[in-house]
């Protein structure tokens, strides 16, 4: 076996191939499988965290409900007795109008008796004083009761 | 066999198929022998006519060079005149086109990547990233060097390709190649030593690079002369520490090349039993025949194991020795 010129040959080829490998073959390789590695590695992860993600939201979203239903029942329950207050309010107010109403009225009568009695008395006066007018008017003369008129007038002279 | 085919013995047929196709410069007046063909001495006298060339009256066909050229080697002779700047040609297409053919994959794959929806390819390709690139992590400390993981991929997907061609039949691309007078072709490049000799070359200039570079030029002399006995016995710290660096490449390319050559041969023996001659089917050539194909079967099976364990090992080795250059040099 003799060595020749092919051995340089080789070295050449070689050297060449092993170049090539180095900068256009092995780089963009290993850089694409690390690149998967780490998609993957990412995505492993970003799968675990939203499995907790929704475990969360589901806990979260149970506590909102129970929340939200005590609000509604408190809301529920506040309207209620708003509604029985704003019940009570008015009947009392109606009843107090009532009473006013009819105390009033009550007064308003009272007092239109009070002047109904007054007309009456009143015109009951003037109609008893012209019959006693009249009845004194046939009655009463001076011969009569001249004595009567004498004795006051003495009683004045003393 | 087929080496009966082209008329020549079993010897021939081994030398033949062990024999690179060599290219290379060949001086002037340097004679040229080819194989004649033909039955008879006058046929062949008749073929090297035809060709403008002499019949040496066995079985050559002769011409003498009349100025100097490059040519293809056609016997040990060429070879030999032609010295250190010839080329194994088979060797630089196989290798070259195994390489290129691996890193057109790798670098499809690469440019085609799907984050999402990888094919099965690019999943093959990921599983080989991934491996090296855990082997190379494991071994090679020094995280800082970006080369190291490439060179490794590289190394062991070539070497592990170029072994693989030891797995097609011995003569199917071979004789083929012949009949289109192409003389001699193996294609296996790391039954060449000039590969794997290269391969083991390359990577000790950059062990003595990254060495010097991390160590500093005067740390690297000082890990090789005052190691491992201290500075009192420097010229035997010298002698140990340079036989142990060069044996790193020796070892290195003689281990990858006399596996994968001794498996070729074992091959060769094998494809020996087997025979399409007629006239040889006879009762023992038959039994001889299955022989040789069970043979050649279960050593194949084997040999997948041979083939993908050197290309491991070689960039294994690499690996460690990359390692080694990076390791800072500590008094003992």
């Amino acid at each position: 076996m003799n060595l020749n010129a092919t051995l340089l040959g080789q070295m050449i080829a070689f050297g060449l191939f092993v170049w090539f490998c180095w900068k256009f073959v092995w780089p963009p390789l290993l850089a694409a499988m690390e690149e998967r590695a780490q998609k993957i590695e990412q995505g492993l992860k970003d799968s675990e965290e939203s499995a907790k993600k929704i475990l969360e939201a589901e806990e979260e979203s149970k506590k909102m409900l129970t929340k939200a239903k005590n609000e509604a029942k408190k809301i529920m329950d506040n309207a209620k007795s708003q509604s029985e207050k704003m019940v009570e309010e008015a009947k009392t107010k109606a009843s107090d109008e009532k009473e006013r109403i009819v105390g009033s009225a009550q007064s308003e009568i009272e007092k239109e008796v009070v002047n109904a009695k007054k007309n009456l008395e009143k015109d009951f006066a003037t109609s008893v004083m012209a019959a006693v007018k009249k009845i004194v008017a046939k009655e009463v003369s001076l011969s009569n009761h001249q004595d009567t008129v004498d004795k006051s007038l003495d009683d004045f002279r003393k | 066999m087929a080496s009966e085919s082209s008329g020549r013995t079993f010897q021939e047929y081994l030398e033949h198929h062990l024999q690179n196709l060599v290219f290379g410069p060949l001086p002037e007046g340097h004679e040229r022998k080819f194989y004649s063909k033909g039955e008879t001495t006058s046929e062949k006298e008749i073929y090297c006519q035809d060709k403008n060339m002499d019949y040496d009256g066995e079985k050559y066909c002769k011409e003498t060079l009349s100025q100097d050229g490059w040519y293809l080697a056609n016997n040990k002779t060429d070879i030999e005149a032609m010295g250190f700047w010839a080329f194994h040609i088979d060797t630089l297409f196989f290798s070259v086109l195994l390489g290129g053919i691996f890193l057109f994959i790798f670098a499809g794959a690469a440019r085609n990547f799907s984050l999402y929806k990888p094919g099965k390819l690019q999943l093959f390709i990921e599983m080989m990233i991934d491996f090296i690139n855990g082997v190379v992590q494991g071994t090679f400390k020094a995280a800082t060097n970006t080369l190291i993981a490439p060179m490794a991929l590289t190394i062991f997907f070539w070497v592990l390709l170029m072994n693989v061609m030891d797995l097609v039949p011995v003569d199917l691309i071979p004789y083929p190649a012949e009949l289109l007078g192409i003389p001699y072709l193996k294609v296996v490049p790391t039954t060449d030593l000039n590969l794997t000799a290269a391969l083991a070359l390359s990577v000790f200039i950059l062990y003595l690079i990254f060495s010097i570079k991390s160590k500093g030029f005067v740390g690297f002399i000082k890990s090789i002369s005052l190691h491992p006995f201290g500075p009192w016995m420097l010229p035997a710290n010298l002698f140990i520490e340079i036989i142990d660096l060069i044996a790193k490449p020796l070892s290195l390319a003689l281990r990858l090349y006399g596996n994968l050559y001794a498996g070729e041969m074992i091959f060769l023996l094998i494809a020996g039993m087997v025979s399409i001659n007629l006239a040889e089917l006879t009762f023992t050539g038959i039994g001889l025949n299955l022989a040789g194909i069970t043979l050649s079967l279960i050593w194949a099976i084997f040999h997948i194991l041979i083939v993908v364990l050197q290309a491991f090992i070689f960039m294994m080795l690499t690996v460690v020795y990359m390692n080694m250059a990076h390791e800072k040099f500590e008094q003992h």
